[in-house]
């Protein structure tokens, strides 16, 4: 305790110190303490190759001039381009030199789903389905990132991303029978429309809650890690929702746990109603990828090679070097957010239409096309006809399909019906016997237990999605 | 909130070494005179931090599982993670702090023995380990997350509700992540205040699509965490924290499963229903032993185990038999997990109650510090309500 005395001397009273004063004590020599004894005045100032910061947390060099970092909004990270508005290449060398069927493919899928967009957007105003979320003016974004990634990759969307699948080639059939929630969707009429999921296709189903996608699309891609599975996860979402806690905890588990990963994200300019300018103040949301130590660019969205290119060598580096990139894919939402929408009340019709006319990833694309004589009007015009008629054909068998057995309301809760539940499955059953005129049984398939109950045997037997 | 974490562990950590240690830091720098003496000459009672409200009782040593060690909640829940990791490769655990071992050690030496991939730190955001823990688990992988204490997993209660619960119904059973695991410390600690002593079970009783499971003892403990880790829904495992250290039994070494959905029996009666989890197990036991000591009343004694899904059946068998229930738990009253097993019992069992079914339960109040000994369900209200319901 002489050891305390003198320290008390030094410090002032001991008091002070507390428990861990006394503990420091009790160590002579500790690192602390050493550093912590104060000099006699000196005048001299030797420059100290060692005078650098030694902080655990942060380690850059010190600064005596008092300065804060200005956040670059004016310049900003540039965007990244392949086409300038009318289709052309600007710089020969980042032209992806894709072969003809593989660029007709980028047409047919962005111009397939504007189609089944146009068509499905109105059968919800005539009360055919209940809901619907289109895509206009983000086609380029689903299909210029879908097509530089392994048909294997996992992807993990927010909702407005069904380029991708229709990139993957998932069928009109299936698209409209989870839109309309009947027998042939794989969902078994569970969620709103638009919700999709294609285990065969890689496509997580999407959920409603918004960016809870991203911490789980990091922790799939760390369980690719540990798999040497040479598969990256692609995550997408909205500019809106990279406001929400989930995906900061995303990027920073991306980054801390060096995980395969490429964040996607399409800034289209609004969250339903609400305009960048009141969702963040920074420079969009690439520029929050160096603040968690992660590879960041930002593109054009509407010009599908830059899409491209940008995904491709994000997905080269992810797998090599499991770390995360991060993609900000600047597009607009030239349609409502969705059927619920009118955004007459908050942008000009306008402002739409010059994107509409201006600067849309189909015509950017179909100009590209044209100038390399791969597709000319003639064929525009067959192949708009043809489109139109196969979504046609493809919702009106979806409409004329019955909705699934109602038993399967109780089913895939648990992998499991616990016994709870099934006992509520048969009071519905005995419930719909005496009061059945009163649902829409006549739209259902029949009331088959036993169906659930194979269904859940079969779940069993399946095993895990990959 | 991890300063505190932290500060728990401290604080149970200098509780083991004792306060001797203490005595002689204070004594030596002459601190001493006037502060506490063991038996002051002016009569004072010192004030000494109180014993717990409950006694441990072990279960006698299985003999079905194989040889068994000495081990308590801790070294348990420990053993079932080192099982787990051996039998399955793509099992991981991560969560603040698992790398050296956990506040709570429950992961001591498993980050050597399985590698830095296996077991592993996250950052300190509970709402990403959740939703990370669920996308290794939609991968197929076993994701075993931490969270650090019960009290702090409402960040990830969205991941949680909205999205590990409904993954499978949601997507028609194309996806899943029934190979996730949560576990967090839960319930009362002596000195948790409002937030190292929380027992949130009721919020996740209203989540169709998880399960939910609190273990009373080591040999529980590893069985059931292990069902739950096998499980192929996302399950909740909530440790009693108060007894990592203070519940010691004989435990297989061996990986064994203890059945989910499945109340136990631990003691049959004839007069009353009493039924618990987690650490007021012990507090009703000994609650049962006074009522046939001092009123000759015969008490059942049933263990819960799994809140979600509750085992409907063995409650209820026992109540037609005895007439009277009794449910307590530390959470507060209101909307606590006891109205739920009342509210069924009285659909199912209406026509063979002898009184009204009673709760002993925590106040509707926020978990509180030093009035902790007031709060707590303990004996004495347990016995008294046991006292009118016989009464009745």
């Amino acid at each position: 305790m002489a050891v305390a005395a003198a320290a008390a001397r030094v410090w002032g009273s001991s008091r002070g110190l507390g428990r861990t004063g006394l503990l420091l004590l009790r160590r002579p020599g500790a690192r602390g303490l050493a550093r912590s004894l104060p000099r006699r005045q000196e005048q001299q100032h030797f420059p100290s190759l060692d005078d650098k910061p030694q902080f655990p947390g942060a380690s850059a060099e010190f600064i005596d001039k008092l300065e804060f970092i200005q956040p670059n909004v004016i310049s900003g990270i540039p965007v990244y381009r392949v086409m300038d508005r009318q289709g052309q290449i600007i710089n020969p060398s980042e032209d992806p030199h894709l072969p003809q069927e593989k660029v007709l493919k980028f047409y047919r899928s962005m111009t397939l789903l504007n189609t089944m967009d146009r068509i499905l957007y109105e059968s919800q105003r005539q009360g055919r389905i209940s809901f619907y979320m289109t895509n206009y003016g983000e086609e380029g974004t689903h299909v210029g990132s879908a097509a530089a990634l392994d048909n294997t990759d996992l992807v993990f969307g927010q909702y407005r991303e069904a380029g991708v699948l229709m990139y993957r080639d998932y069928p009109l059939e299936l698209f409209m029978a989870q839109c309309y929630g009947n027998v042939s969707d794989l969902g078994k009429g569970r969620q709103m429309p638009v919700h999709y999921g294609c285990r065969e296709r890689h496509f997580v189903t999407i959920s409603s809650p918004l960016a809870t996608q991203i911490p789980q699309a990091v922790g799939a891609a760390y369980a690719a890690k540990r798999a040497n599975a040479n598969r990256v996860v692609i995550c997408y979402f909205g500019e809106g929702a990279a406001s929400e806690g989930d995906a900061h905890a995303g990027f920073n588990f991306a980054a801390t746990l060096e995980c395969p990963i490429i964040f996607f994200c399409r800034n289209n300019g609004y969250a339903i109603s609400t305009p960048t300018s009141e969702q963040y103040r920074g420079d969009g949301i690439a520029a929050r990828g160096p603040g968690y130590g992660i590879m960041s660019i930002r593109v054009d969205g509407n010009d599908v090679f830059a899409v491209y290119n940008a995904t491709k060598e994000a997905r080269r580096r992810a797998v090599a070097e499991n770390q995360p990139f991060l993609i900000e894919a600047m597009t607009y939402r030239i349609g409502h957010h969705s059927t619920s929408d009118d955004s007459s009340a908050y942008r000009s019709v306008d402002e739409v239409n010059y994107w509409d006319k201006q600067d849309h990833p189909i015509s950017r694309l179909r100009h590209y096309l044209q100038s390399r004589g791969w597709w000319d009007d003639e064929q525009e015009k067959a192949w708009r006809k043809q489109s139109r008629k196969k979504v046609m054909e493809a919702f009106e068998q979806a409409e004329r399909k019955p909705k699934p057995n109602p038993s399967l309301l109780f089913s895939d809760v648990y992998q499991e019906m616990p016994a709870q539940l099934r006992k509520q499955q048969e009071a519905l059953a005995r419930h719909l016997q005496t009061y059945g005129e009163h649902y829409p049984l006549d739209h259902f398939e029949k009331w088959d237990k036993a169906a659930v109950q194979q269904s859940d045997q079969e779940a069993i037997r399946a095993g895990p999605a990959q | 909130m991890a300063a505190l974490a932290a500060t728990a562990g401290g604080l149970l950590r200098l509780r083991a070494a004792g306060a001797e240690g203490q005595w002689r830091r204070l004594r030596g720098a002459g601190l001493l005179r006037g502060l506490l003496q063991p038996d002051s000459a002016t009569g004072v009672a010192a004030q000494r931090r109180l014993v717990a409200h409950f006694t441990f009782q072990p279960d006698p040593e299985p003999q079905e599982y194989g040889q068994t060690q000495k081990m308590n909640l801790f070294q348990a829940i420990t053993s079932a993670l080192d099982n787990s990791l051996a039998k399955d490769p793509t099992a991981v655990i991560f969560g603040e702090d698992v790398a050296f071992g956990g506040v709570f050690r429950c992961t001591v030496g498993l980050r050597d023995k399985y590698g830095k991939d296996r077991v592993f730190n996250t950052p300190l955001c509970e709402q990403g380990i959740v939703g990370f823990g669920i996308g290794i688990a939609v991968t197929g992988a076993t994701a075993i997350a931490e969270i650090q204490f019960a009290d702090y997993i409402f960040p990830a209660f969205d991941q949680i509700v909205n999205e590990a619960a409904k993954y499978r119904y949601r997507s028609g059973d194309l996806f899943n992540c029934g190979s996730l695991t949560i576990r967090a410390p839960w319930g009362c600690v002596g000195h948790g205040a409002l937030y190292h002593s929380q027992s949130p079970e009721a919020f996740f009783a209203h989540c169709p699509g998880i399960k939910v499971v609190v273990p009373r003892s080591p040999f529980q403990a590893k069985g059931l965490l292990l069902s739950c880790i096998e499980d192929k829904n996302p399950c909740i495992f909530f440790e009693p924290k108060i007894l990592y250290r203070a519940a010691v039994e004989q435990v297989p070494v061996e990986p064994y499963n203890v059945p989910l959905s499945q109340a136990e029996v631990i003691q049959e009666g004839s007069d009353i229903t009493l039924v618990a989890w987690g650490t007021q197990v012990h507090v009703i036991r000994e609650v049962a032993a006074m009522a046939q000591e001092k009123l000759g009343v015969s008490c059942e004694v049933i263990d819960l185990r799994t809140i979600l899904p509750w085992d409907v059946d063995t409650v209820c068998k026992s109540v037609i038999k005895t007439g009277r229930l009794l449910i307590s738990h530390e959470a507060p009253l209101t909307g606590g997990f006891a109205s739920e097993i009342s509210s069924t019992v009285q659909e199912e069992c209406f026509l063979n109650l002898e009184a009204p079914i009673s709760r002993v339960c925590g106040y509707d109040t926020p978990f509180p510090h030093i009035f902790e000994p007031f709060y707590i369900p303990d004996k004495w209200k347990c016995y008294d309500a046991l006292r009118k319901m016989i009464n009745y």
